[in-house]
């Protein structure tokens, strides 16, 4: 069974961090994985995206023309990958910088505040780490200790003191009530 | 054995010619392989090896040919529009017999194309853009994991036969991230002694060039050079293939689309077709013999690749009109998806079989 990611945002939220760190976090539970970034022009302030594949066999497409689930950070990524995600598909938005609106009916929405739940949480930046929190609390049964883990290899040595406070954001979007926020 | 890292591609390929023993880097940036050399510009000072960022890619590809003409391991890495800027230097080091490593990380072209993934340098890469009868050793990676053992096998190659090698990779390897490992280099260090030009002390001069006056010392080098290549062809040529014993189609790729072939492959299984998979790990030399064995139960070979149809032309050469030999395609861009050439190839099957 293989699925595929999406995580966008503006460059300089984190996402290919994000993208990292989740996919560190399938490899330690066990899972192939790939991560492919787009490139090329892109710089800070623009929109970036990276794409997860998930399989318990090899990875077959690294880069698909569908996707299962997406995670927004900003309101031009909603709007450019919401016509892409498969039927019965999911997209988790930031509804801090988005509008909650659904124009598709064969999807499912969850929309959590995750720049103002990073900023609660200790660092306003965090809102990728936040997203992470929510996905893991829906869609995967990855734990706290293995995103503990896939955070201190993301990290370079410079940084590994931040691991605390993305730990920080990843709880704060991974709260069980979430389905009643 | 150690642990398995998520590592980029393109990083991948530059810490394994670090381990190959790669002394000195020349290189160009260019998109999308300019992690290769952002990469050993610190690595290669730390350990102490040599690095240049070249003015030019022209320059970087004549500094490993100096380089490598001392019997070190050198290489470069570029991709498409620029390693086409290279191809004079590659004629002149095959008949000069200079082991030169090239990683060539394909974008789209022709001419400055773009920056995204494509396959389009297939012939450029195995037929030569440079001028005369000479054949480079051509490997092509399809995870991240063959990015780190056919740079490996590129350098230990290159230097078995004194032939250049190229690992011929692209955007998508280059750029994507997968959990791999670093094995130990694991092939033996070949001796060099007998020709590399170390200084004369001591010795007889030698030198390198590629310059023959007479017409006979011309048709005897070019055919020593070929006497080399079949032996090559004999020795290394390597690929992989799935379920082909029983397979009435043969889905054949290489690079990365191989991964969309093995799953289009299982699909098709599904369905209740026999079809099998065939890639060919080193396009120079081609797989010919066993594509041709292949097509003696093989009914049909569908070639997936992206471009406007290179590779394809090999295969029929192989199986030499005995079977049908289809192609899907696309010229850049977007990856052919599994679902695409499971279509592909139901079309190619005539109503009312199976």
């Amino acid at each position: 069974m293989e699925k595929n990611y999406i995580i966008a945002g503006f460059g300089g939220q984190g996402v290919l961090f994000a993208g990292k760190v989740l996919a560190n976090a399938f490899m330690y539970s066990g899972k192939n994985v790939t991560w492919y970034p787009c490139y090329g022009a892109e710089m800070r302030g623009g929109t970036v995206n990276c794409e997860i594949v998930v399989s318990d066999e090899e990875v077959s497409s690294v880069h698909k023309q569908d996707v299962d689930c997406v995670i927004a950070l900003n309101q031009l990524s909603f709007d450019r990958f919401i016509t892409k995600i498969k039927k019965g598909g999911r997209i988790i938005c930031n509804s801090s910088l988005i509008e909650e609106v659904r124009p598709r009916n064969d999807i499912e929405y969850i929309f959590y505040p995750m720049t103002e739940k990073a900023t609660e949480s200790g660092n306003h930046k965090l809102a990728n780490m936040v997203s992470l929190g929510v996905l893991s609390d829906i869609e995967t049964s990855l734990d706290k200790n293995i995103f503990e883990r896939a955070v201190d290899t993301v990290l370079p040595e410079e940084r590994k003191h931040l691991a605390s406070v993305n730990i920080n954001a990843w709880s704060a979007g991974h709260c069980n009530t979430l389905l009643a926020c | 054995m150690a642990e398995k890292e998520l590592l980029k591609g393109n990083y991948a390929i530059a810490e394994a010619a670090v381990r190959a023993g790669c002394e000195c880097y020349f290189g160009y940036p260019i998109t999308p392989q300019t992690e290769i050399g952002e990469y050993l510009s610190q690595r290669m000072y730390d350990l102490g090896r040599g690095y240049v960022c070249a003015e030019s890619e022209l320059a970087a590809i004549n500094m490993v040919l100096g380089a490598a003409s001392t019997g070190a391991k050198a290489m470069t890495s570029s991709s498409s529009c620029a390693v086409a800027l290279m191809q004079e230097a590659l004629s002149y080091a095959c008949s000069d017999e200079v082991p030169v490593v090239l990683v060539n990380v394909m974008r789209a072209g022709p001419g400055l194309g773009y920056i995204y993934p494509a396959q389009g340098d297939y012939t450029q890469a195995v037929y030569g853009g440079g001028n005369g009868d000479y054949k480079m050793i051509v490997l092509a990676p399809s995870t991240v994991q063959e990015c780190i053992d056919l740079t490996y096998k590129a350098f230990y190659l290159s230097q078995k036969y004194r032939n250049p090698t190229m690992v011929l990779a692209d955007g998508l390897l280059g750029q994507m991230m997968e959990p791999a490992v670093f094995s130990k280099y694991p092939y033996p260090e070949i001796d060099n002694s007998n020709w590399a030009l170390t200084g004369a002390k001591g010795r007889e001069g030698r030198k390198i060039c590629s310059v023959a006056p007479s017409e006979e010392k011309q048709i005897e080098h070019i055919n020593n050079l070929f006497k080399k290549y079949e032996l090559i062809a004999e020795n290394e040529t390597e690929w992989e293939e799935i379920g082909t014993e029983d397979a009435d189609i043969v889905l054949v790729a290489f690079g990365s689309m191989t991964r969309n072939i093995k799953a289009a492959a299982k699909v098709l299984r599904g369905q209740g077709l026999k079809v099998g998979m065939f890639r060919p790990i080193t396009l120079s030399p081609f797989p010919s013999g066993r594509l041709n064995e292949l097509s003696n139960h093989v009914k049909k070979f569908v070639v997936v690749e992206m471009n406007m149809g290179q590779m394809v032309n090999d295969v029929k050469l192989a199986v030499n009109g005995k079977t049908d030999v289809e192609l899907i395609n696309r010229s850049v861009g977007q990856w052919l998806s599994v679902e695409e050439i499971v279509d592909g190839v139901n079309k190619f099957i005539p109503a009312g079989v199976n």
